[in-house]
């Protein structure tokens, strides 16, 4: 019998399917063939992006020259444009304001071949750094209320290039989804008094069917109400409501529990394309009892049909339990 | 300059940013397999390879599940929800769940397998709306489904499936996106005391910049913060809650408006993949003031990257005022 369950946060219901449950070889992927052209991301060819908004590089080096180890440069075709006011308006019914905010990329190594399966720990941290030095920068603008950082990986996940990079978009507004988890996670804790994402996290240790790896500081779990095959979590076990606050003690942790299972993923569904996000609390709610930064990984192995798109309402062929056990195997 | 849009009804904002402005060519086209369909179930002959049919229109004097029909509804052979057994809700924990009971039909559009509602007759546009009516009263008699929808997947994968058909689903819960919607539009009505969809209609049809078809009783237009480039949206411009409440005249005005959007967006984008949704009020009555039905129909021409499944903050490249001109130039 198929189940649905919900999601405590959002409130949405998924469809996990036991009967028709998929195994992993059961997903084909086409892996496309590589760019040839000129790549603006690789070592040596910095002049063909914008100017770097910062690096971490060697110490005799001068930016936008070889010699670094990540680099963020503005996005060259940028969603939303960092001039300008909002000039909030409203049309009859609707209401609009211009596309301020930031768009940034994060180039995560100098060499086009690597990525989540060659890294090491010391190079995740570095670009975990990364992450939160631009998200302490960008927090500091007024007119932004959410900062995203996300990555995709394989164009299958959105990615236009093959170099292995991460995106943050600085927001005028809290993204829909983001808003329905605060408020959710609002809810939950003006009723218990309790952070539902400690909650979850507590209540998924101590069950332990669907923890894929932990460390002492971060656990990586599939959710319950997983809306997509092998959709992994990874969260901080302690309270900790903005990714921006992270203490460098916990990089390392951080570094260590992505590498591995970002690696599992890799080897047990053989290089899938993926998307993941960082969820963290609105630029203006600092220091909350409620909200509890995480990161989700979603491997991109299904359609979203037209139910899915219609509804809200996902249909999920692998359950956690069983996608768990597949990640504790896979190296 | 971009410009961030707001979508009135479920709160959603949308990145408009013409500088990127695509235009229908600069997407890439599926290429398009030629099959061998003799083995499609949908085909007319091939009746039993389907469960047993619970609705056709056909011939006087045919019997059910033979040949001489021309609109076929039947459950789906490996439905994701299924009618039998409890609801079964429960608490694990702090999680809950339930069972996944339901109901899941397929409309099959023609016994034809190259016709689909752009190249079919009028006369078969409309006999195919009807079959989503009788089907839609009848299941909703059972008082354990919450909500109904119709959802078309036009151009997927699998070659039995590339027989014209489309999915009538029945859920024991209001689907998240309907929940969404439905607070909107409550939202609206406590504040104005008028539909928000009325409004909209109203507001399109007045400016027009947006508008791809219009008739006395049914408008089709893209929407102010659409989400995907060239999404329309088909609308009754009169109030009604419920799609099956809809009568006989108005079937006229609506398989018009179904088929010209439909064969606007071929002619546009020829073969391009596409969904179909109708989103109709939940059965209870309590939403019959502000709910009004509607089509959303959206051609998959981009995909769906990080930024936008975690922040459900969508990026379109085509303003839906330059979608909304080559459409109303396309022909139907």
């Amino acid at each position: 019998m198929p189940q649905l369950r919900k999601d405590p946060v959002t409130k949405r219901w998924v469809i996990i399917l036991h009967e028709q449950a998929k195994k992993p070889s059961d997903f084909q992927i086409v892996h496309p063939e590589k760019q040839s052209l000129k790549c603006p991301f690789c070592m040596g060819n910095e002049g063909s992006t914008p100017n770097e908004v910062m690096s971490y590089r060697a110490p005799d080096t001068l930016p936008n020259q070889p010699g670094w180890e990540v680099r963020v440069i503005p996005n060259k075709f940028p969603a939303l444009q960092i001039e300008g006011d909002l000039d909030r308006t409203g049309i009859g019914v609707y209401d609009m304001m211009n596309g301020v905010g930031a768009h940034e990329v994060i180039i995560e190594s100098p060499n086009h071949e690597d990525g989540f399966h060659n890294y090491s720990v010391e190079q995740i941290a570095r670009i975990i750094r990364t992450y939160t030095d631009r998200y302490r920068d960008l927090r500091r603008d007024r007119r932004f209320r959410y900062i995203l950082i996300f990555k995709n990986q394989g164009s299958a996940a959105g990615a236009s290039l093959d170099h292995p990079h991460s995106q943050l978009i600085a927001t005028p507004i809290i993204p829909k989804r983001a808003m329905e988890e605060v408020e959710g996670a609002k809810r939950y804790y003006y009723y218990k008094e309790r952070c539902v994402f400690c909650d979850i996290i507590r209540q998924e240790l101590s069950s332990g069917e669907r923890i894929v790896h932990e460390n002492e500081q971060f656990v990586a779990f599939a959710p319950f109400a997983s809306r997509f095959p092998f959709e992994t979590w990874i969260a901080p076990k302690e309270h900790r409501d903005s990714f921006g606050d992270i203490e460098s003690g916990e990089v390392e942790a951080l570094a260590s529990i992505m590498q591995s299972t970002l690696r599992k993923l890799i080897t047990t569904l053989d290089n899938p394309p993926f998307n993941y996000i960082i969820h963290t609390s609105p630029c203006d709610e600092h220091c909350t009892d409620y909200f509890h930064w995480h990161l989700e990984i979603m491997p991109r192995l299904t359609k979203v049909a037209g139910f899915e798109w219609g509804s809200g309402f996902y249909i999920n062929p692998v359950a956690p339990e069983q996608a768990a056990k597949y990640l504790i195997a896979g190296k | 300059m971009p410009q961030l849009r707001k979508d009135p009804v479920l709160k959603q904002w949308v990145i408009i940013s013409p500088e990127r402005g695509k235009r229908p060519s600069d997407f890439k086209r599926q290429q398009i397999v030629e099959e061998d369909h003799s083995n499609c179930p949908f085909c007319e002959g091939n009746e039993h390879m389907t469960p047993p049919e619970t609705l056709a229109f056909r011939t006087a004097g045919t019997a059910p599940n033979h040949k001489g029909w021309w609109v076929r509804v039947v459950p789906d052979s490996s439905p994701i929800l299924k009618p039998e057994g409890d609801s079964g809700r429960e608490g694990i924990g702090m999680f809950d769940a339930m069972n996944s009971i339901g109901i899941h039909e397929m409309v099959i559009e023609s016994p034809h397998h190259q016709n689909n509602i752009c190249n079919s007759t009028f006369e078969q546009v409309r006999e195919i709306i009807w079959a989503y009516k009788q089907r839609l009263i009848e299941i909703k008699k059972n008082p354990r489904y919450k909500h109904f929808m119709i959802v078309k997947n036009s151009g997927f994968g699998a070659s039995s499936m590339s027989h014209s058909h489309s999915h009538i689903v029945a859920t024991p819960i209001i689907p998240k996106r309907i929940e969404e919607e439905i607070e909107g539009a409550r939202e609206y009505y406590h504040y104005h005391d008028r539909c928000l969809f009325c409004d909209i209609v109203k507001q399109e049809s007045k400016d027009g910049t947006r508008v791809v078809h219009e008739s006395d009783d049914f408008i089709v237009f893209c929407p102010f913060a659409s989400r995907f480039p060239f999404e329309m949206e088909i609308t009754p411009k009169f109030h009604m809650p419920f799609f099956e409440m809809i009568e006989n005249e108005q079937v006229f005005g609506f398989a018009t408006a179904l088929q010209t959007a439909l064969r606007k967006m071929e002619a546009l984008l020829p073969s391009q993949p596409y969904n179909f949704v109708l989103h109709t009020s939940p059965c209870s009555d309590s939403y019959r003031d502000f709910y009004h039905w509607h089509i959303e129909l959206i051609p998959k021409l981009t995909k769906i990257a990080g930024f936008e499944w975690g922040s459900g903050f969508y990026i379109n490249p085509t303003p839906p005022e330059d979608a909304a001109e080559l459409l109303r130039e396309a022909k139907a």
